[in-house]
């Protein structure tokens, strides 16, 4: 439900503000709004931030911006604190400088073992061609004034290296060894040693053979391969050590700054948020004015509290309800322990409007119960609960993946009671085993099972249309009778259908007709000619409730052929490992697809009918909270 | 031709067009989505039920087959 929401004024001396706004931030209450424009003729203005301030305000965003990312490259979390009071200038002196050198050590040594990570990468990545290399550097130290070539050659190239021998005798000659090794990846190591005067030749020759000589890394002692692999072996092993040291510079540099950047962080967001509520103060040469919502529950806790503060000198008043519109009052949703999970269902939506209804509690009924209909399994039940507890025990309060734990849980029970009533255990394993659908058996009766689909359809259509009266009535009464009306000619038609089919007597054909007729000129007098489209779609919705069946009686099928497989290929093992791997899947598609229609049947079929988007967030002024990870 | 033959053959028709106008329409929504996800993440339950939009159509033609077959 949407909580009741009261618009308090607070009035009084404007020497006295700062000192408001501090109690204002630790009671965390009012959502504040800029004054009545009803006020301003009364000579009260906007409160505008003094150029000291404006300064002040820069001044704090960079040193929070400085603060976020030190404690960002350093992990550290953020802690919600109380502080007393404005911070003192000395303080936020010694923050700023605090934060700005934590952020640059911090950015420092994050590009430092960025750095070594990179380095470790590209040694590794030469080790394996290199260190082939190894066998052959014996024969390059027998050459010392040679210079020495090192090149690859595909495996699938190999007939090429004794033309390359046959092309440096005719070039240079003698005055060159070739030596081969052969690597785990198929590739040939090629050393080409040759004697110093002949090398601008060999270069020519491999230039014009298009062969590509391997780099050594110039930081590894220059061109030769002889230094260059020891050096790159030593700093391989110094590598981990670095590491080590580096990180262990972090911690320490998180564990000697983190508890004051996160005090700092904390009093410099609420000195922040004072700066910014500001502009929402009315003021005059001697008073100010706020305003704000708050829930009204809470009202006679926020004026004792002033009183207790202020005495007579800061007056809290409320403001009529008439002197305030619905639509600027901000929204809270407040539903019990057992519903609150569903609210993460409401709110892709934007917030319903204050006044108007929360469908929470409705879609907490509802969307277990699409689910478990079309699933309708005890043993897909069964399985569903297990994954919803252990999601539930790896999970932390308060975060997404607790609230998909919660919601599983519903869709679990109505599951299992689904698969008792149509008896189903793993398809129909139950059968096999003597299990007896309490209720019918979806394999084989589809048509009770679509009206069943279609009869739910009507329920929640009527409820919608129920619900968006009570929410039009006192705005739009027009819209209200309408949408009424359009209710009272689906019940007219269904009657008209059942007398029909004979399952009503004959008379209520005839009433339900002539109420149609009735009901119909009413209908466009109050909504216009859109009225009969309007009332069509209607109708579309409450068939579009079949596709309950189609996806229930899809998935009963899987489950079917599933245990068909056992026998029908080959050995009992095989067939078995078939069926559980088309259990598997089934079992995945069941939490996908009907997760996907029953959301689609409450938001297109079901919020259309009353749902009012729009609702302002409930933001009550307060001290900083840090976001929640993971939630 | 036996009504049986018939009937089959209508509910084969009544499930495979819708089947083929779904694919269709989702062939088209898909990368419309994809390309609205780059820039928006947020709308990725939209994206979901846009997806699931057109899948109306061939339920309603599974549920006109299963009338057809099961009456």
């Amino acid at each position: 439900m949407i909580i009741e929401m009261s618009k308090v004024r607070l009035l009084g001396p404007r020497d006295q503000l700062p000192r408001v706004l501090r109690v204002l931030q630790d009671l965390g209450l009012l959502h504040l709004a800029p004054p009545s424009l009803a006020l301003e003729p009364q000579g009260l203005g906007r409160a505008q931030l003094a150029t000291r301030e404006q300064r002040e305000r820069r001044h704090l965003q960079r040193i929070v911006g400085d603060i976020e990312a030190a404690m960002g490259e350093l992990r550290i979390a953020p802690a919600a604190g109380r502080p007393a009071g404005s911070p003192a200038a000395r303080d936020i002196t010694r923050w700023a400088r605090l934060a700005w050198r934590t952020r640059r050590e911090a950015e420092r040594l994050r590009l430092e073992l960025t750095v070594l990570d990179e380095e470790k990468a590209l040694i590794l990545k030469y080790q394996q061609f290199f260190s082939a290399f190894r066998s052959l550097l014996e024969a390059e130290s027998r050459w010392p004034h040679a210079t020495a070539y090192h090149v690859l050659v595909r495996g699938s190239d190999a007939g090429a290296i004794p033309k390359l021998r046959a092309s440096l005798a005719a070039t240079i000659g003698s005055d060159f060894e070739i030596y081969t090794h052969p690597l785990a990846s198929g590739e040939i190591a090629v050393l080409i040693i040759v004697a110093a005067p002949a090398a601008a030749r060999v270069e020519r020759l491999l230039a014009q053979a298009h062969v590509q000589e391997i780099p050594v890394p110039a930081e590894y002692g220059g061109g030769s391969l002889s230094s260059a692999i020891p050096a790159m072996l030593t700093r391989l092993g110094e590598i981990p050590a670095t590491v080590a040291r580096v990180k262990r510079r972090q911690q320490e540099l998180a564990h000697n700054t983190g508890q004051e950047l996160s005090r700092a962080a904390s009093a410099l967001h609420d000195r922040l948020r004072e700066l910014d509520v500001i502009p929402q103060t009315g003021v005059t040469a001697h008073a100010f004015v706020l305003e704000g919502w708050l829930p009204t529950r809470s009202r006679s806790t926020f004026e004792d509290r002033i009183r207790r503060d202020f005495k007579d000198n800061v007056a809290v008043s409320e403001v009529s309800r008439e002197e305030w519109a619905s639509e600027d009052a901000p929204v809270v949703l407040s539903n019990p322990r057992l519903l609150r999970p569903f609210e993460t269902v409401v709110r892709v939506f934007p917030l319903p409007r204050y006044g108007t209804i929360d469908p929470t509690p409705f879609v907490a009924v509802f969307f277990p119960a699409f689910f478990g209909l079309m699933v309708g399994d005890i043993g897909y039940g069964v399985v569903l609960a297990v994954l919803g507890l252990v999601l539930h025990r790896v999970s932390h309060p308060n975060s997404t993946l607790r609230t998909v734990a919660e919601i599983i849980g519903p869709c679990a029970l109505f599951t299992i009671v689904a698969g008792f009533l149509f008896g189903e255990l793993f398809g129909d394993l139950g059968a096999r085993l003597g299990l007896k659908p309490l209720a019918f058996d979806r394999h084989e009766a589809m048509i009770p099972f679509l009206l069943l689909a279609v009869s739910l359809g009507v329920v929640h259509i009527l409820l919608g249309l129920g619900l968006g009266v009570a929410s039009l009535i006192r705005r739009h009464p027009r819209q209200a009778l309408g949408r009424g009306l359009s209710g009272i000619m689906i019940l007219l038609v269904l009657l008209a259908l059942l007398a029909a089919v004979k399952v009503l007597p004959y008379a209520f054909f005839t009433s339900a007709v002539i109420g149609l007729l009735v009901a119909f000129p009413v209908l466009i007098v109050l909504e216009g000619f859109v009225a009969p489209i309007e009332l069509l779609t209607t109708f579309g919705n409450i068939l579009s409730y079949a596709r309950i069946m189609a996806l229930g009686v899809a998935s009963v099928m899987l489950a079917v052929v599933a245990n068909r497989m056992v026998g029908a290929i080959g050995s009992v093992a095989v067939g078995l490992m078939f069926a559980l791997l088309f259990h598997l899947v089934n079992f995945a598609i069941a939490l996908f697809s009907p997760t996907v229609h029953a959301l689609r049947l409450h938001y297109v079929e079901f919020f259309g009918k009353f749902y009012s988007p729009g609702g302002i967030r409930y933001q009550p002024f307060g001290h900083w909270i840090p976001a929640r990870p993971g939630a | 031709m036996e009504a049986t033959v018939l009937m089959t053959i209508a509910a084969a028709v009544a499930v495979g067009i819708p089947a083929l106008a779904t694919a269709w329409a989702q062939s088209r929504i898909g990368p419309a989505m994809a390309a609205a996800l780059a820039e928006k993440p947020e709308l990725n339950t939209t994206a979901i039920l846009m997806i699931a939009i057109p899948e109306t159509m061939v339920i309603l033609g599974f549920v006109v087959a299963a009338a057809i077959l099961f009456r």
